[in-house]
């Protein structure tokens, strides 16, 4: 989970049939759509929202000392008694590792210490990569629930999950709250909570395209359900002609050859659909026949690369 | 595809993640693509030397995208052609005068100088349309039309493709099928095969050389599989036989009569009025041909780089075989950019009936044409693309190639004075084309 927003407010302005709140949280610009004609409606709408993001931004953060995971990754060693949230999210994050063999690991954070993509051909050393290796690995962390134990120097990350898990949980609050068509969408990941009713769907734009298409935005119509991306068309690293993704494998500790440069899913839940678009990235030059196995809707950007057939 | 995700992990995602959030799960997503516009477009300039043949061609593909991965695709592409091409007569150490085509006039080739008629000038329009959508799961169908028109040419065609994928989407099958029709009413009407050029005339009134409009038809059936063979590897063989009946015959082309003796091509005896100064007469083709076609494909995926190599050997019943190797190399410089390198090899065998002249006196074969295309000859294209993406995200590409063909005429076809004279001259073209892909 990435750093704590600095400005903490929301704003609300009026479009065509709805208004829009908006606030940051999650390092992403973050917005919820609600079909109402009051201001004080949509108000309420994105504080409940954005209440529950900051919520879940300040207990998952990696950076927030005293927080569950700030105590954890400081433990040296010692065991931790976690909460029942965090219990129900170390619980997921052990299927998703079980159903990927492994390449999906909350203690692949570690990887960070020696990968920056910044674009620049700042390739980490085969040693530092095996040296930092040590430390990732859930078959290294003993986990009897409620009870975690990890090793010195070992790190857990909620950063794969938590944005779509805050998106699908601030989903339900909206669907608790109001009838009105609404959606939430924090920097990409995003839920149509309920249909809208004064237009036939909403208009998400998807940076994914796939190849046989040409790049730039493509329009989606979303009546309901969530859409997630994985990838980052702007973090990478390129050299000797090899662009390198940031998808990394915490089972080799480098990057995942012949990843898309972002795949996008669409599925009931911003969780499902998340999951599938990270481990469809982890198959790498297979992620697109990893996604037909699945049976869902997905848009994969491979660049350039293969584009024009 | 590895074995680990043979079976589908929906279901068990879907229980952790109501597990996780709770047991009230939601409605089932609705998502469908908005429907969208794509144009693809090409100006191409096509330049031989010698002010042969030129042609500046622009290409618009739009494709519609609709809901449900169906799609409309139209196509229009406009040529302008212009130059002069060889009218089959070879090069003779004198003069040589001939009728201009439509009857009109005449033109004249200097000494040593392969034989162009310079006349050659017309424009092209042809238009494209297709369908493709989904059928069920597996299946993929695709239908269209085709027409072009130029001033003395019309075509019709229509087509229609069935794939289905296999195994796991790993092999696919294709077949699919194309069947056009071809008009041709020749300036100056239908010359009779091997009968001689005539002298010019005042006016068009005479109706001479006026014979009906020709057609021919053509059937074409191609057979394919693609197969996915490893992460990095795509393979594609295709089949392919096309069976092209009706008016074959260039009806602009000529073959010169030449002495047995000197090779040099027979004088006309002087008429009066405007004519050709030497015996030729127009070439004649068979009315039918039969082609069989195998193609195979593979392009390798290395990291962002991609190879593309391809092979084609086609065999017909005129006796023309060729063999044809395309090898691309797709290579990325930055991360929206990329170089790609193409060279291409060319070699066929000549038609039965292909012949650099005919002999006086002997008696006139069946058919005959010294079109240098049914000839033995080589060609090669060496090429470089430079693509790259615009600040908007759309496709932008430059292409230069240079193509060179080179006839291959043993000393036994030459007799008398035609040793030493280029019977054949090389033939060499640039090829630019600028390129732009954007989508709505």
């Amino acid at each position: 989970m990435a750093s704590r927003s600095s400005q903490r407010g929301i704003t609300v302005d009026q479009h065509d049939g709805y208004w829009r709140g908006k606030f940051l949280a999650m390092a992403s610009p973050c917005e919820v759509l609600c079909e109402t004609d009051n201001q004080g409606g949509a108000e309420r709408l994105t504080e409940l929202v954005a209440t529950e993001a900051w919520r879940i931004e300040d207990k998952f953060s990696r950076y927030l000392p005293g927080n569950i995971v700030n105590r954890i990754n400081e433990a040296n060693g010692r065991p931790i008694e976690v909460d029942a949230e965090t219990t129900q999210l170390i619980d997921f994050s052990l299927s998703l590792y079980e159903l990927s063999h492994g390449r999906f690991d909350i203690t692949s954070g570690v990887l960070r210490r020696v990968w920056t993509f910044d674009g620049s051909s700042n390739i980490p050393s085969k040693s530092s990569v095996k040296a930092v290796k040590r430390y990732l690995g859930w078959k290294r962390v003993r986990w009897n629930a409620p009870v975690l134990q990890m090793q010195p120097g070992m790190e857990l990350d909620f950063g794969g999950i938590g944005k779509e898990y805050a998106v699908d949980r601030a989903a339900n609050l909206l669907r608790n709250a109001t009838p009105l068509g609404c959606l939430v969408n924090f920097g990409g990941d995003l839920v149509a909570a309920r249909k809208p009713c004064r237009r036939d769907a909403w208009n998400v734009g998807v940076e994914a395209v796939d190849a046989s298409r040409p790049a730039g935005e493509k329009l989606l119509n979303l009546q309901v359900g969530a859409l997630a991306t994985s990838g980052d068309a702007r973090r990478f690293l390129f050299r000797d002609g090899i662009r390198y993704s940031h998808i990394l494998d915490p089972l080799t500790g480098w990057p995942v050859p012949d990843a898309p440069r972002s795949i996008t899913v669409a599925a009931d839940t911003c969780t499902q659909a998340g999951m599938l678009s990270t481990l469809a990235m982890l198959e790498g030059a297979q992620a697109e026949q990893f996604l037909e196995a699945q049976a869902v809707r997905y848009w994969c950007n491979r660049g350039n690369a293969v584009a024009g057939n | 595809m590895s074995n680990r995700y043979k079976r589908s992990i929906t279901g068990t995602l879907a229980a952790a993640t109501c597990t996780l959030l709770g047991s009230n799960m939601p409605e089932p997503v609705q998502a469908q693509e908005e429907p969208g516009w794509d144009f693809n477009t090409a100006l191409l300039y096509y330049g031989e030397d010698d002010d042969r043949v030129q042609d500046l061609s622009l290409n618009v593909l739009t494709r519609r995208t609709f809901v449900d991965d169906r799609f409309l695709t139209f196509g229009v592409t406009l040529d302008a052609l212009t130059g002069a091409s060889p009218n089959g007569a070879l090069p003779q150490s004198v003069p040589q005068t001939f009728t201009k085509p439509s009857g009109k006039g005449t033109y004249t080739t200097a000494p040593d100088q392969l034989p162009l008629d310079d006349t050659f000038k017309d424009a092209r329009v042809a238009v494209t349309a297709n369908w493709q959508q989904p059928l069920g799961r597996l299946f993929q169908v695709n239908a269209g039309v085709s027409a072009s028109k130029e001033y003395d040419y019309l075509h019709l065609g229509l087509n229609a493709k069935i794939s289905r994928d296999f195994n796991k989407r790993n092999t696919t099958l294709s077949a699919g099928f194309a069947i056009a029709q071809d008009e041709s009413d020749p300036i100056g009407g239908t010359p009779t095969g091997l009968t001689a050029m005539l002298n010019a005339v005042e006016d068009d009134d005479e109706g001479r050389r006026k014979g009906p409009l020709e057609t021919k038809d053509i059937f074409d059936i191609v057979f394919g599989v693609t197969q996915v063979i490893s992460r990095n590897l795509l393979m594609q063989v295709n089949y392919s036989y096309s069976d092209t009946s009706g008016y074959l015959t260039d009806p602009y082309k000529t073959i010169s009569v030449v002495d047995g003796a000197t090779g040099d091509a027979v004088p006309v005896i002087p008429t009066p009025g405007d004519g050709p100064s030497h015996l030729n007469l127009f070439e004649h083709r068979p009315d039918n041909r039969v082609k069989h076609s195998l193609y195979t494909q593979a392009k390798y995926h290395m990291n962002g780089k991609v190879l593309d190599l391809s092979y084609r050997y086609m065999t017909d019943d005129w006796e023309i075989d060729s063999h044809t190797v395309d090898l691309r190399f797709r290579w990325p410089i930055s991360d929206r950019s990329y170089l790609e390198p193409h060279l291409r090899f060319y070699t066929q065998t000549a038609a039965e009936f292909y012949s650099l002249y005919l002999i006086d006196g002997e008696p006139l074969p069946e058919y005959a044409s010294a079109d240098f295309r049914l000839g033995d000859f080589d060609a090669t294209t060496a090429g470089l693309k430079f693509g790259w993406k615009t600040g908007g995200g759309n496709d932008m590409s430059v292409r230069v190639e240079l193509y060179k063909q080179s006839g291959n005429i043993s000393s036994g076809q030459l007799i008398g004075d035609q040793v030493g004279r280029d019977n054949y001259p090389d033939l060499n073209a640039i090829i630019v084309q600028y390129g732009y892909r954007f989508g709505k």
